[in-house]
């Protein structure tokens, strides 16, 4: 095999894995502060790729690639912000009228909540943009590209993968170093004694959601940017991915959440490359199922004591 | 507090509720008369139509739905002395064709005692999941569109979708076993590709259309680079890397056996991703579904990597009279017809045909409903239609073998389009 095809698909794989990780931090943030599995997640990231294609297309009037740089990093600024505040207004929202009054109750309620939202997210967005596909615009022409010991890499999926990295570091610095961060660790730990503590156990988890739904939004852009197209149904199997991305890793853990995205993007390219991609998420859920077997808690997770 | 959580979580339940039912429940019988009518002295009888007509598949549906509705107007909205109407019933859920809701539709007409005809589907694996329902209760069903082999015939294990019943559903498009030879001479012969990456939707009409273009490529000499098959049902599968493998191999061009919204746009324009966006692209009739103006088609979505897109509708597109049918459509519904209303067209003729060739010998409903069906399926009765004479054989398939191809143009008249490229007569057997 020409071994440019594997770097090449190397490319792909951090693309492709890049938006999984994306998706997958919120999926890991809201679980490790409220234990609730977010099924609505994957909506978030849909309704995220519409908000942005509709911030290019209406008032920025874009429909295809830019050449201008400068243009190029303004508008991409400015997409990424403004669809990045939205979704992580609407997270708060959802939080603040679908969850917090089930905080208390027992699992499965808001949980199949979560659920309900993700099909009013998908009617919403069915009904105003319609069930067909919509085009995206490609801002980052895949004509952009340099080559790599023969493979061709475009531009862009370098770009999806330092963007995932570096939000997933900002992200690390800002939960580690910063009070507000130690407001959301101590909250994960244990609720009551932060509140004891002083911590405002309301916005902290707010602000959970607000964080974890600006990174679904900016999924939501770069798999836009990524694919082309946006379709209404488009958040079920990303959602599912990133879940499963998110177990992968140790769900509450947030390196580990990027991990597992990157892992289902490397077996999904490469089930791709050895002529095995209709077999592409049976791989991916079979390898869930061999480190669960291994390490229940996930590849980085901790065995959890006190809250499980 | 504990009443308040409770009454929460039934709030929710019942929201998610409400939105289940909004996602499942797109079927909307409506009625619509097909005209003045008015000759119709022995009451009213009605013919079904099943197709996908709302979000992406709009544009295959509504088309082939306008022309049974002019065809039915031209008739005047009677036949045998009956006023007709048709029922017409949407397959498509949350935008996609749906063979739960057609096999639910189905089944609603086949309950309507006044149901003596139905047009449809649009899908094969609609119809797959039609035809065990309507053949038993001998309901006549006319295909303007389904191309798959096994749907009329038995299938390579053996099975046969009507069982033991007899013959009730018949088509006017021709089968995949003409149509995926006729694109693989076109791009074997006319575009002169000899090696071949070929990718399908793993769906009946998509794999079916592949497994028939790949033999007859290979027959003709060509290599097939690589076959690939990806699920996509709801249009969030990658193919980078598929296509990153097949480019090592330097196909000279692609096929794709699928439908747009299993794909086709999207593997379209993610070849130009990956650096193969000059090679031509081709499909069946499932690519070939409207102008780039309509949101969803495969002209809209792959946008400017449509280019050199080649696609073949198992339909006549010359067909005798034209220019007449074309500008009859175009003052009813002030558009062009699409790929199939001529197609949706001629089924209603044939089942006016039937209804008033044998209405004056029906005893009931029930029996009317039977004699259309013998009348169509096993009379060998042949049809005068806008495609021309045609008749059925004794699998329902018609006797028509013309393939039409299309190629997209993206400075069509009125904007991107597939454009009428050409047509070929395969004969009998293809």
């Amino acid at each position: 095999m020409d071994p440019s095809v594997l770097i090449q698909q190397f490319f792909n794989a951090l693309a492709l894995g890049g938006i999984y990780a994306l998706v997958a931090l919120g999926y890991t943030m809201v679980y490790g502060i409220i234990e609730l599995i977010n099924f609505a997640h994957g909506d978030v990231f849909m309704v995220g790729a519409f908000v942005a294609m509709w911030v290019l297309t209406v008032p920025l009037g874009q429909h295809g690639g830019i050449k201008d740089p400068f243009l190029l990093i303004g508008v991409l600024l400015l997409v990424f912000v403004v669809t990045m505040i939205v979704m992580g207004v609407v997270g708060v929202l959802i939080e603040r009228f679908a969850y917090r009054r089930l905080r208390n109750a027992p699992r499965l309620a808001p949980l199949l909540t979560a659920i309900g939202v993700s099909f009013i997210l998908q009617n919403i967005i069915q009904t105003i943009f319609g069930p067909s596909p919509k085009t995206f615009p490609k801002l980052i022409s895949s004509s952009g590209r340099f080559d790599l010991f023969g493979a061709s890499i475009s531009y862009l999926t370098v770009f999806i993968f330092v963007l995932a990295i570096v939000l997933l570091v900002v992200l690390q610095a800002f939960i580690g170093r910063t009070r507000l961060g130690r407001a959301m660790r101590s909250t994960a730990q244990d609720r009551d004694a932060a509140q004891l503590m002083g911590v405002d156990i309301n916005r902290t988890i707010a602000l959970t959601f607000f964080i974890g739904s600006a990174l679904a939004g900016a999924g939501g852009v770069v798999a836009g940017l990524y694919f082309g197209q946006v379709q209404f149904n488009l958040g079920f199997s990303a959602g599912l991915k990133a879940f499963t991305a998110a177990v992968l890793g140790g769900i509450g853990n947030i390196p580990g959440a990027a991990l597992g995205g990157f892992i289902i993007g490397f077996v999904e390219v490469y089930a791709g490359q050895f002529g095995l991609a209709r077999w592409g998420e049976a791989l991916v859920f079979a390898v869930l199922i061999i480190v669960l077997v291994f390490r229940p808690s996930g590849l980085l997770g901790q065995a959890l004591g006190e809250r499980a | 507090m504990h009443h308040l959580r409770r009454s929460s979580a039934v709030m929710a339940l019942a929201l998610l509720l409400l939105s289940a039912c909004q996602s499942g429940g797109s079927t909307s019988p409506s009625a619509s008369a097909g005209g003045s009518g008015g000759g119709g002295s022995k009451g009213t009888i009605k013919i079904g139509v099943d197709l996908p007509l709302s979000g992406g598949e709009a544009t295959n549906g509504e088309p082939t739905t306008n022309g049974a509705k002019l065809a039915l107007k031209d008739a005047g909205g009677v036949a045998g002395g009956y006023t007709v109407e048709l029922d017409v019933r949407d397959d498509a859920v949350a935008g996609v064709h749906n063979p739960d809701q057609g096999a639910t539709n189905a089944q609603a007409l086949v309950a309507d005692e006044a149901v003596v005809g139905m047009i449809g589907p649009f899908n094969s694996n609609v119809a797959r999941a039609q035809i065990p329902i309507t053949a038993p209760a001998g309901l006549l069903q006319c295909s303007p569109a389904n191309t798959a082999v096994d749907i009329t015939k038995k299938a390579a294990d053996g099975t046969l979708l009507r069982g033991d019943n007899p013959v009730s559903y018949v088509r006017v498009a021709t089968t995949d076993d003409v149509q995926g030879p006729a694109m693989a001479d076109y791009m074997y012969t006319k575009l002169g590709a000899h090696t071949i990456f070929i990718v399908d939707d793993t769906e009946t009409y998509g794999k079916g259309l592949a497994d028939e273009f790949q033999k007859k490529f290979e027959a003709l000499g060509g290599t097939v680079t690589d076959r690939q098959g990806v699920p996509n049902p709801d249009g969030s599968a990658d193919y980078t890397s598929i296509l990153t493998s097949a480019k090592g191999a330097n196909p000279a061009a692609v096929f794709y056996g699928g439908v747009t919204t299993t794909g086709g746009a999207k593997l379209r324009s993610q070849m130009a991703d990956v650096g193969m966006g000059d090679l031509p692209f081709g499909g069946g009739d499932g690519i070939v579904d409207g102008p780039g103006s309509v949101d969803g088609s495969f002209v809209n979505l792959a946008g400017d990597a449509a280019a050199n897109s080649f696609g073949s509708v198992a339909a006549i597109h010359d067909i005798p009279n034209p220019d007449a049918f074309a500008n009859s459509y175009q003052a009813e519904y002030t558009k062009a017809p699409g790929a199939y209303s001529a197609p949706g067209y001629a089924c209603a003729q044939v089942i006016i045909a039937a209804i008033n060739a044998v209405a004056d010998q029906a005893t009931g409903m029930s029996d009317l409903r039977e004699k259309v069906r013998a009348y169509v399926a096993e009379g060998g009765n042949s049809f005068d239609t806008v495609l021309g004479s045609l008749s059925f054989d004794e699998n329902g398939d018609t006797s028509q073998h013309t393939i039409s191809y299309y190629k997209a143009d993206l400075n069509a008249d009125g904007g991107a389009n597939w454009v009428f490229d050409s047509q070929k007569d395969f004969g009998q057997g293809g």
